[in-house]
């Protein structure tokens, strides 16, 4: 039986249906992410489970019991928050013993635990700190210790990172993912950002308009996506129309859209002589640095196509360049 | 800003000072010399001092003014945190219906609060009858939008949702969550409301006047009385009751600034 299970679960927020039927289940040890865009259900879903918002219908089950009506204090869940919520008259130190001393612990264990947290998160030197001197992301590493402190069944990260800036960002990512595994600690990570879900997740349920659009590895959604939805918001595919891109290529495709990974689409100067290959002529139009990779855009007749080529010496295409496309054929999903 | 008009508003800053504190100065003049009928006062005595210090009805009136002070306050404060914390909590739709209800005494004159609570309470027997009671009440509600209105705005300020969500789930209840998290963090907001208060409460005649009936005096009513018997007396009476209030705010804002919270808040990061 799945370590966490949402059961047909509903939520209304008066006339608005925000979650519609979850059902989800979600295994020990896991690291899940809930993607989707804002308004989606996402935080909703997560709030549901800490206990926080009541669900309008359905039930919510944690490592075999009904948790469903259990207040939020008492269902054994960690939740970090996108502002860090820490409470700024008590320092590090008090701000991590706060759940210990909720729970009783006798103090010897609880400065011992709070110490050994805070050496986890590389915090040990700010103990005696009040919150407001401390940097955004040594805060949101107090409220990961905070919430991980008390051992919880399950941990909940709120966009625990949307405020913080790219580079720190990403060291954070990874700090989350080391101490997730060495804890082995059950985790549901809210995020609308498609790389932070890649990057950290075993699992990612993709969110669309209150329902679950599609679950599944990182890899299995960004190499397989079912829905247009999910090509939209996975990766940068290009998205058309079947029967466009069809006859811009001569041939036949039986399904109403493809969607192109950017990274598949083959440029040269040369005409491109593979039988495995639709094979299209077009003129580069624009491109966008992305860094290594450079992407850009192919104005082919009916179809747009974006190709990512991995930036050597020079740049390879200048805009204006006549040349000549290719998408292979196995490659390409069908929608 | 150039230095000539930081001089300027140097300049303009002690002539505001200077014409604030010169009243004051001169009740102390008043206090401390016999004759002032020429530029320079005479007569150097403390015995305007003395005389009001060996006063007993003084010392009983100052004793009352203190104590008529600190218990409405008490209780209002008590009474606001818990109002605003089920309304905040459990209803937040209710705010609007609370504020508008705890701005009400705003508008309503001493004379008219204290003649209405005589005429509905003057009859009542028992606790509600005890004039003590109905002081402390009229007391209450002359001060509630100071205090409601502080310690709302502190608290919109610290995010009170979001603090009691996290030590919700941390395992504490919301009350305590309320009195240990979120009052820590309006302490502030609480004192500057309270400070208000003394000023009010300290100022008042009209309504101690009308409910105590002369059973219960205050400084101001000992003030009037004072300065019908002589103006030495009277003097020395404004500059105890100043001096006073003084002391109350210098030892609320010193009991404030030893936490070491506020210490972090004005050192910064």
């Amino acid at each position: 039986m799945s370590y966490i299970r949402f059961e047909n679960v509903n939520k209304s927020f008066g006339n608005n249906h925000v979650l519609k039927d979850i059902n989800l289940e979600i295994e020990k040890g896991e690291l899940v992410t809930l993607l989707g865009p804002s308004g989606c259900g996402k935080s909703t879903l997560l709030r549901c489970l800490s206990g926080l918002e009541q669900v309008t219908s359905g039930r919510i089950y944690l490592d075999g019991e009904d948790i469903t009506d259990v207040s939020p204090r008492r269902r054994g869940i960690g939740m970090v928050f996108q502002q860090y919520s820490l409470f700024p008259n008590m320092s590090v130190k008090d701000n991590v013993a706060f759940g210990l001393k909720m729970k009783n612990v006798p103090k010897n264990e609880i400065d011992e635990k709070v110490k050994e947290m805070l050496d986890i998160v590389g915090l040990s030197d700010k103990i005696d700190q009040f919150p407001m001197q401390l940097s955004g992301g040594q805060q949101q590493r107090v409220a990961l210790a905070r919430a991980m402190v008390t051992e919880p069944k399950v941990l909940l990260l709120d966009e625990p990172l949307s405020a913080i800036d790219a580079l720190l960002r990403r060291n954070l990512q990874i700090e989350i993912r080391r101490i997730q595994q060495k804890l082995n600690i059950t985790t549901i990570f809210v995020t609308h950002d498609q790389d932070e879900a890649m990057v950290m997740s075993d699992i990612i349920h993709l969110f669309n308009a209150g329902q679950i659009e599609q679950s599944g590895t990182p890899v299995e959604l960004y190499t397989s996506p079912a829905t247009k939805f999910t090509a939209t918001f996975i990766g940068n595919y290009n998205l058309l129309r079947a029967e466009k891109f069809g006859k811009a290529c001569g041939a036949e495709l039986d399904c109403a859209d493809v969607a192109i990974r950017p990274e598949i689409v083959k440029m040269s100067r040369e005409p491109l002589e593979e039988e495995d290959y639709y094979l299209l002529k077009g003129t580069v139009t624009n491109y966008i640095s992305h860094g290594n990779i450079i992407r850009f855009h192919v104005d082919c007749g009916d179809v747009w196509l974006n190709s990512d080529v991995v930036f050597e010496r020079e740049l390879a295409f200048n805009i204006g360049d006549e040349v000549y496309v290719g998408v292979e054929k196995n490659l390409i999903i069908k929608l | 800003m150039n230095k000539k008009s930081k001089a300027l508003s140097n300049v303009f800053m002690i002539c505001v000072i200077v014409w604030l504190l010169l009243p004051l100065a001169a009740t102390l003049v008043y206090s401390l010399f016999r004759n002032w009928t020429e530029i320079v006062p005479k007569g150097f005595s403390f015995n305007s001092y003395i005389t009001i210090f060996s006063n007993p009805r003084f010392i009983s009136a100052l004793y009352q003014t203190v104590l008529l002070c600190i218990i409405p306050i008490i209780i209002t404060i008590i009474v606001v945190l818990l109002a605003l914390f089920v309304v905040t909590v459990y209803f937040p739709k209710l705010e609007k219906y609370v504020q508008l209800l705890c701005m009400i005494p705003y508008t309503i004159q001493g004379v008219i609060l204290s003649v209405s609570i005589l005429s509905v309470y003057g009859k009542a027997g028992g606790f509600f009858g005890n004039r003590m009671v109905m002081l402390i009440g009229a007391y209450c509600i002359i001060i509630l939008p100071h205090i409601y209105q502080g310690i709302r705005n502190s608290m919109h300020a610290v995010n009170m949702n979001m603090l009691i969500e996290a030590a919700e789930m941390l395992g504490a209840s919301r009350l305590y969550a309320f009195f240990r998290v979120i009052v820590p963090n309006i302490i502030t907001g609480i004192t500057v409301s309270s400070l208000l208060a003394v000023g009010i409460l300290f100022g008042d005649y009209v309504i101690i006047r009308n409910l105590s009936s002369g059973g219960t005096i205050n400084m101001q009513i000992y003030l009037y009385q004072a300065m019908k018997r002589s103006t030495d007396e009277s003097s020395a009476v404004i500059v105890v009751i100043m001096l006073l209030t003084f002391a109350i705010t210098a030892l609320v804002l010193y009991l404030q600034s030893k936490s070491k919270l506020e210490k972090i808040q004005k050192e910064g990061r």
